[in-house]
């Protein structure tokens, strides 16, 4: 026991005293933080001018509602988003009109104009013609108020009582509630349930791949410089791979307690949403088993690598592994509970990916919970089996890299 | 006492150790000698309990290798390096952690041996930043600094100056005095000649001698005397028990039938010439080592 906590203390303290480690403290959450706040700030974000619109209607039927409507969406309340103007000139033809319009969107004089076609008819057609293709909720706004106007006009028409025609406008939206296992309920969020599924996943890989390339790297040089001797002629193969999973393990405890810190403290400022934050306990565990399982098995794989360059290779390769989950977590969202998902989510390599997604996006049943982290517990156990086979002959030889075949023959070797 | 019976070592297609055995007892130090290849370290190798060999039995003081006895081993393997970015007391300190020294004992014993040898002044300093020589001299402390009662030394004076090479010389006859076992691993056949008492000699994993310095020396010695001298030396080849004369103005040597002894062969010749310089030539343990590794290709052809 003391020998493997001399090799885990080691393990860990000369990895914390990297530049690389305390980098990777700062730089990881860094980047997830711009990933976690680009949403909440996009969707506050607003363009600060009034844009100035032109109105081309020939049957002139709407561009008094129209100016009127447009006038009623305000900047920060003072400042109207909107400056309308009617660009319809009596003598003119439709075309000209156009011509002269297009022109002043391309000099920038003005954002860009409404062309109302077929006005005073029932086929009536509204065009906006701008530089750009158009910003989604600028166009939402004139559809509405558009069809606002067309409606009022043709009610008014008809005599028909001015409050029926309130009730009509005012459509009523259906708002997402998402209902958590223990009867609490909390607004669902596309964005942040993506983001946060996103996040998690993000870090565990990042983790898994940032600490295992270390891992590789530090053995393969004890292996080049025969360091591995000194050591195995100390202790045996098991307690230097048991070490070397405690130690690195703490490593990466410590930093998910500091990343874990740094996102309390942004939620107290409200940059990161609360509800990043709900089911934190259980995916925890799953962060920390998959980590657990991962790192043994690079303990496993670092053994047999020979040089930096095949460490290299290798993490490459695993990194792909990892990075999976991630392209499942869109159709995931829109479809939590297709037969894939479950079925990935029982895989111990992407099952603590896969439960941490499906836990952010729809209540996982309990005795699922107990399943999969059973199942993990065992795989880590298996896992070390097979990694300290290979563990045992791989940190002794040197030179060519092993073919499959003499792994399988390491394993089976009792 | 370590002894070693009949060990051997097998990997896929190869034997990389046929049956070697060997004792070494307390207080002496025991050569392994043999050309590169010859199966050396996968011998050190299995008194280190690093490989488990495929037969073959290995004790100490009677009992077993067991982990325990992991603890009273020091070793410095051939190929050197430590952590590079790691401080150098930090380093020694991990090595005798796993020896299950305790923390502040293994302190003060680090710096003792920083202070034996002579590089104290870069106790803190990374491991990088020290020359080759000092980064071994600091190898050499992890292998020694957790008081080893059986140390296996693999060519612990390449890489040293002349100076260092004293040094760590005198500290590993400080060891004999101390009563330790000792295994050297060597290709310098000087500092085997002066250091150890007993060798044993292998190549291609098999024994082509096991025993004392000395009787080697005699077994492949040509018993061959030189004389310096005074007067007419001529009646000398006619002596007999006289092999070969090769003899020049007042200088010869010669080589003496097997069953005569030089000091015999002194009393025959002393009365008759004036002898100034009388000297026993004794083959070099190089040449011993290129002989009996020759001979033994040549039984193989």
């Amino acid at each position: 026991m003391k020998k493997i906590f001399e090799i885990a203390r080691w393990e860990f303290i000369e990895k914390v005293k990297t530049k690389t480690f305390i980098i990777s403290l700062i730089l990881t959450p860094a980047i997830l933080i711009i990933f976690s706040v680009t949403p909440t700030l996009l969707s506050e974000q607003e363009t600060s001018q009034t844009k100035v619109i032109g109105l081309i209607d020939t049957s002139e039927t709407y561009i008094t509602g129209l100016k009127e409507e447009l006038s009623k969406y305000k900047l920060n309340d003072v400042q109207p988003s909107y400056l309308s103007i009617n660009l319809t000139t009596k003598n003119k033809s439709l075309n000209e009109m156009k011509k002269y319009a297009d022109n002043d969107v391309i000099e920038e004089k003005i954002e860009g104009y409404l062309l109302i076609l077929n006005g005073g008819t029932d086929s009536v057609a509204i065009d906006y013609r701008s530089k750009s293709s158009g910003n989604l909720k600028d166009i939402k706004r004139f559809e509405v108020s558009f069809n606002d106007i067309r409606i009022k006009l043709k009610l008014n028409k008809e005599n028909i009582n001015p409050q029926i025609l309130k009730f009509i406008s005012r459509s009523v939206e259906v708002n997402p509630i998402k209902i958590e296992e223990s009867g609490k309920e909390s607004k669902s969020d596309f964005l942040i349930t993506f983001f946060s599924s996103f996040i998690f996943i993000m870090l565990l890989m990042m983790m898994i791949l940032y600490s295992g390339g270390m891992l590789i790297r530090s053995l393969v040089e004890e292996k080049s410089n025969r360091l591995i001797e000194i050591i195995v002629s100390s202790c045996n193969a098991n307690e230097l791979l048991t070490g070397k999973i405690i130690g690195l393990s703490a490593l990466g405890f410590t930093q998910i307690v500091i990343w874990f810190l740094i996102g309390i403290s942004l939620v107290s400022t409200a940059l990161v949403p609360i509800e990043l934050f709900t089911n934190i306990p259980v995916i925890l565990i799953y962060f920390i088993l998959g980590f657990i399982f991962y790192t043994s098995m690079f303990v496993g794989i670092g053994s047999v690598v020979t040089s930096e360059q095949e460490a290299q290779q290798i993490t490459t390769y695993l990194s792909f592994l990892l990075i999976l989950p991630i392209i499942f977590v869109l159709p995931a969202l829109e479809n939590p509970h297709a037969v894939y998902i479950h079925i990935l989510s029982y895989i111990p390599f992407t099952l603590p990916s896969f439960m941490m997604l499906r836990l952010n996006i729809s209540p996982v049943p309990v005795w699922e919970i107990l399943v999969t982290t059973t199942i993990m517990i065992f795989s880590i156990y298996f896992m070390i089996i097979f990694s300290a086979k290979i563990f045992r002959i791989g940190i002794l030889s040197y030179g060519k890299r092993p073919a499959l075949k003499e792994l399988i023959q390491w394993i089976r070797e009792k | 006492m370590l002894v070693v019976e009949n060990l051997r070592k097998e990997y896929k297609n190869i034997v990389a150790v046929d049956n070697i055995s060997f004792k070494v007892e307390e207080g002496r130090i025991f050569g392994i000698l043999g050309p590169n290849g010859a199966g050396k370290t996968t011998t050190l190798r299995a008194v280190l309990n690093i490989i488990r060999p495929t037969s073959g039995k290995i004790t100490f003081n009677n009992k077993p290798i067991t982990n325990e006895f992991l603890n009273t081993i020091g070793y410095l393997p051939e190929e050197r390096g430590l952590y590079k970015r790691s401080k150098v007391t930090d380093v020694i300190l991990y090595f005798a952690g796993l020896k299950k020294m305790p923390r502040n004992k293994a302190l003060s014993e680090a710096k003792s041996w920083l202070k034996k040898l002579e590089i104290e002044q870069y106790a803190d300093k990374k491991i990088e930043e020290l020359s080759k020589g000092n980064q071994q001299k600091v190898q050499f402390i992890v292998s020694v600094v957790h008081d080893p009662d059986l140390l296996i030394l693999d060519e612990p004076f390449t890489g040293f100056d002349p100076i260092n090479q004293t040094l760590i010389k005198e500290t590993v006859l400080s060891f004999v005095t101390a009563g330790k076992i000792i295994i050297l691993s060597t290709h310098q056949m000087e500092t085997v000649e002066k250091l150890c008492s007993d060798i044993l000699l292998i190549n291609k994993g098999v024994e082509l001698y096991l025993g004392s310095l000395a009787n080697l020396k005699k077994n492949f010695g040509t018993n061959t005397v030189k004389i310096e001298f005074d007067g007419d030396a001529e009646f000398i080849s006619t002596l007999n028990g006289v092999q070969n004369v090769d003899r020049y103005r007042n200088y010869a040597e010669i080589q003496l039938k097997d069953n005569i002894d030089p000091s015999e062969f002194l009393k025959m010749i002393v009365n008759k010439i004036k002898i100034k310089s009388f000297s026993v030539l004794e083959p070099t343990l190089n040449k011993i080592f290129i002989d009996v590794i020759n001979q033994s290709h040549n039984r193989q052809v």
